[in-house]
This record gives structure tokens, C-alpha cells and sequence, in this order.
């Protein structure tokens, strides 16, 4: 079954997010993607951070050939309306139908701070230039030779304050188009449900983003990033662990086990250690 | 107004590389407001040529060098700047290209044009003088200037606490739109509204 269709089922689903090389040699990221066989679709990232790597497009393709299910990222960071126009059409051509529209970091955050941020469109125009090529016509009003199919999704906060401005545009994604959902990191099952509760649509999937702790290195990044909340009990959990990645691992199914009694899935980011996903979703 | 910074010594001095000698204007509009043009930053410019063996032939202080007509008056009797080889703007980038527009001579700018801006204690941008204005819509904040990734739509997930993820010491852009949205009993119709790519 396509992940589109999957979407239509009450299945709790399951993604996760792979990241392109930096460099052309794609052994591990076939390395990688091997342990998400079972998942129902795999994300690959767009210059995530900021940071230069290898296409999006082209690792889906990849990971489409290997029989895997893509979602191809696109942020509108770095590509004018007529570049993003032709990935969008490009991904289909490939049979990449499954896109996640994100306005993506800023460069300010990457490797190169003085990379000119395009955002030539804003995200809901990205979101709505996709459903207007699925009609046969491009931004300028162009007809297409073959117009596109789609399955599109976006991004959500559940930890940005203020929550509700992040409920509204929630909303006004979905009245763009958006038929699934996946959040940025969230720690905390029962605050999520939260905000899970006033978001609920009809026909609209959510999938809660959980990353794995790896070590408590990672910890402290990941806490300096924007919006990320993480329990002090987690925090502590973690800082006395033994072996923190053990720990992480324990925290990450405890979490999906909570999440399976109301959450529509997970989508899990495992930055690099892609191999335990396995192993957290069997304690799960 | 148009707020300036001063660039850096290390590039205004490459800039002047060769130079000898130079004629100086200061703009008494903008650049003045901007701290860049006052008393204190042309004793500054004046100190760091002096420094580095580079004559002034004249400070002209002008009211608002941007103004043309007015400029080119002002200049064309002035036989300092006549004389002059080389031309050094503590103005914005406009006041340059005015001079430039009647005159061939070497044209040294002195500061970074950084944003059109209102006239307070602590500057910041704006406006974009974008030709496009979306002011009726976004509760009189612009966030094609005011929001990092010029999301016009909508915030993007990274506000923490109504501050912007990419400087925290700046409030989002989005968030101060909201807030207002929700005193004019504006939210129902911002979820239903939607800024057409230009």
C-alpha cells in the first residue's frame, strides 16, 4: 500500500529521516536506509541546517529503486519560484510523489551565514503552487504537458510559543492542501497530546517527531536549538545514564508507546544512528 | 530614513589605496540621525586618513546630498571639489549615485546603506521599499523586512517565547502580527487569508 493510501487507513504510521552525504559516496546512506525496510515511508532531507550536501532529489530516486517509500523535502530557502516549480515537476517525472514543503533553516544557521536565503515563496505558497501544478498549470498560468500528482506535507511546532499561533497555521496548511503533518522534535507525550487535541482534523494525519538522544552531547545541541523542550526527568536520565544511547533508546520506544494510544504515528529522527530503529520500535 | 554604519577602518582604507588626497561630504540628512555623518564620526574619518598620511582638501557638510539639484549647485562652485581627484561620502548609497550621476570623479564610500527605518533610540529594519506594500494585511508590521525568511503567510516554527530563532534578542515578526490580530478580533480572518506570491 502507497504511503497516500496508508494516509485514508487508521495504520499508526511510521517515517524517519535519512540525511544525504556530504560527498558523492552514498555507501552509508544505503547502509542506513537498509534498517527503515519496514517503515512506511523514509524522509530525505533538504541542505538540513543549512549545510551543503548532496540532493534530496537524488537520493529519493535512489531509495525509490532500492523499494523504498521517499518523501522528498523541499525548502523554499534556497530555490526561486521557477526552480522549485521544476523539482516539484522533476520528483514527479522520477515517480517521487510524496513531498514535505518546509521553509527551511535559515543559512544564518549553516555553513555558510552569508548564503543569499531566497524565499521567494513563503511555505503556503509553496504548498499552494504544488496543488495548482496538480491542476495542470504553472504559477505564471502556463498549461502543462502532464500535470503532476502529489502527497503533500508540512511541518508543525507543537513546542513554539505562542502554541495557538502555531495552531493557526496549522489550519490555514491545511486549507492550503496539506494532507500529513510531521513535527518537529517533541519530548514530552502528554504536552503533546495537548496540542494534538486542539489540531485534529478529519483526514489529516500527524506524525509526532521524536529523536533519539544518542549521547548527552547531542543533548545539550539539541537544547540549544529553537523550540526544543526536554523534561528535566529526560535531561537527568540521560546525564546519569551508564550508557546514554542505551538510555536514549529506552526513552525513544517508552515515548512511541505512549504516542501509539492517540498519536496518528511517529516520524523519528535518528541523525546518523538509524541502525537502533529497529531495536526501538521491536521495545515499543 | 535610510540607516548607515560605518564600514571598516581595515575596508575604507583599501578603498583609499593610492590616494593622496580626498574631499570629503557628509551628509546632514539621514547619515546625521545615523550617528555616521555627526561631529564625532567625521573627527573619526578625519583622524583615520590623517592616521595614514591621506590629506583632506574640504569637509562639505550638505543638508541632504540625495536632494541633486540642490547638490550639484552646492558643488559646482566649490572649486576644493572641483580640484578634487577623489571623492569620500559619509552618506548612504543614494547621496553616492547622486554625486555620480554629474560628476566623473572617484567615489569613496565611507558607509553601508543598512535599512529604511523609523527614527528612534535603537534602530532596526522596517521597510524593504519593496513597491509592494502588504501593510493592510499584516496589522501594519512588515514581515517581508521583519521576518528573517519574509514569510508573508504565516510564522515558520522557530518563535520561542516571541522571540525570532534566528536573534533572540528580536521579537518575531509574526508573533507581534498575532498579537494584534487578536486584540482587532483579526484570527478567523487571517486563517482564511492568503498574500499571492507577488
Amino acid at each position: 500500500m502507497k504511503f497516500k493510501e496508508k494516509l485514508k487507513s487508521n495504520k499508526f504510521l511510521i517515517t524517519a529521516e535519512l540525511f544525504p552525504p556530504k560527498g558523492v559516496d552514498i555507501s552509508s546512506f544505503l547502509t542506513r536506509a537498509e534498517s527503515l525496510r519496514e517503515l512506511d515511508a523514509v524522509n530525505v532531507t533538504d541542505n538540513q541546517r543549512a549545510s551543503m550536501r548532496t540532493g534530496s532529489l537524488a537520493m529519493c530516486k535512489i531509495l525509490l529503486e532500492k523499494g523504498f517509500e521517499p518523501i522528498l523535502q523541499i525548502t523554499a530557502r534556497d530555490r526561486n519560484r521557477i526552480a522549485l516549480q521544476s523539482e516539484l515537476l522533476s520528483a514527479s517525472v522520477l515517480g517521487i510523489e510524496n513531498v514535505l514543503i518546509i521553509s527551511g533553516d535559515h543559512p544564518s544557521a549553516g555553513e555558510y551565514p552569508s548564503a543569499k536565503p531566497v524565499y521567494d515563496l513563503d511555505v503556503l505558497q509553496l504548498l499552494k503552487t504544488a496543488r495548482i501544478l496538480e491542476t495542470g498549470l504553472d504559477l505564471a498560468g502556463k498549461k502543462l504537458k502532464g500535470s503532476p500528482q502529489f502527497c503533500i506535507g508540512a511541518a508543525v511546532n507543537p513546542s513554539a510559543a505562542p502554541n495557538d499561533l502555531q495552531v493557526l497555521m496549522f489550519k490555514k496548511k491545511v486549507l492550503a492542501g496539506t494532507e500529513f503533518f510531521q513535527t518537529q522534535t517533541i519530548f514530552d507525550a502528554a504536552q503533546y497530546k495537548a496540542f494534538f487535541d486542539k489540531i485534529k482534523t478529519p483526514n489529516v494525519k500527524v506524525l509526532a517527531g521524536i529523536t533519539l538522544l544518542k549521547s548527552q552531547k547531542f543533548m545539550q545541541f539539541l537544547q540549544k536549538l529553537p523550540g526544543v523542550n526536554i523534561p528535566i526527568e529526560i535531561q537527568t536520565r540521560i546525564n546519569s545514564a551508564k550508557d546514554p544511547l542505551a538510555e536514549g533508546i529506552k526513552i525513544c520506544s517508552e515515548l512511541i508507546k505512549d504516542l501509539k494510544k492517540f498519536s496518528d504515528g511517529v516520524h523519528i529522527m535518528a541523525i546518523g544512528m538509524e541502525e537502533y530503529i529497529p531495536q526501538i520500535l521491536s521495545l515499543s | 530614513m535610510i540607516l548607515t554604519v560605518q564600514k571598516s577602518d581595515k575596508e575604507i582604507l583599501k578603498s583609499l589605496e593610492g590616494e593622496s588626497a580626498v574631499f570629503i561630504i557628509a551628509c546632514a540628512g539621514c547619515a546625521v540621525k545615523s550617528n555616521t555623518a555627526d561631529k564625532q564620526s567625521i573627527e573619526y574619518i578625519s583622524k583615520l586618513l590623517s592616521d595614514n598620511n591621506i590629506k583632506i582638501s574640504e569637509i562639505e557638510i550638505l543638508g541632504s546630498v540625495c536632494a541633486k539639484q540642490k547638490t550639484q549647485e552646492i558643488l559646482s562652485k566649490n572649486t576644493n571639489f572641483q580640484k578634487a581627484k577623489t571623492i569620500l561620502f559619509l552618506s548612504c548609497g543614494t547621496g553616492i549615485q547622486a554625486v555620480g550621476s554629474f560628476s566623473d570623479k572617484r567615489l569613496i564610500a565611507v558607509l553601508n546603506s543598512q535599512a529604511i527605518t523609523v527614527v528612534e533610540s535603537s534602530y532596526s529594519k522596517f521597510c524593504s521599499v519593496c513597491g509592494d506594500c502588504i501593510l493592510s494585511y499584516t496589522q501594519g508590521i512588515c514581515p517581508k523586512t521583519r521576518c528573517p525568511k519574509s514569510l508573508v503567510n504565516g510564522p515558520c516554527g522557530g518563535f520561542v517565547n516571541g522571540k525570532c530563532e534566528i536573534d533572540s534578542s528580536k521579537d518575531c515578526a509574526w508573533v507581534l502580527i498575532y498579537e494584534k490580530l487578536k486584540k482587532n478580533n483579526g484570527l478567523d480572518k487571517f486563517i482564511n487569508s492568503f498574500i499571492e506570491p507577488k
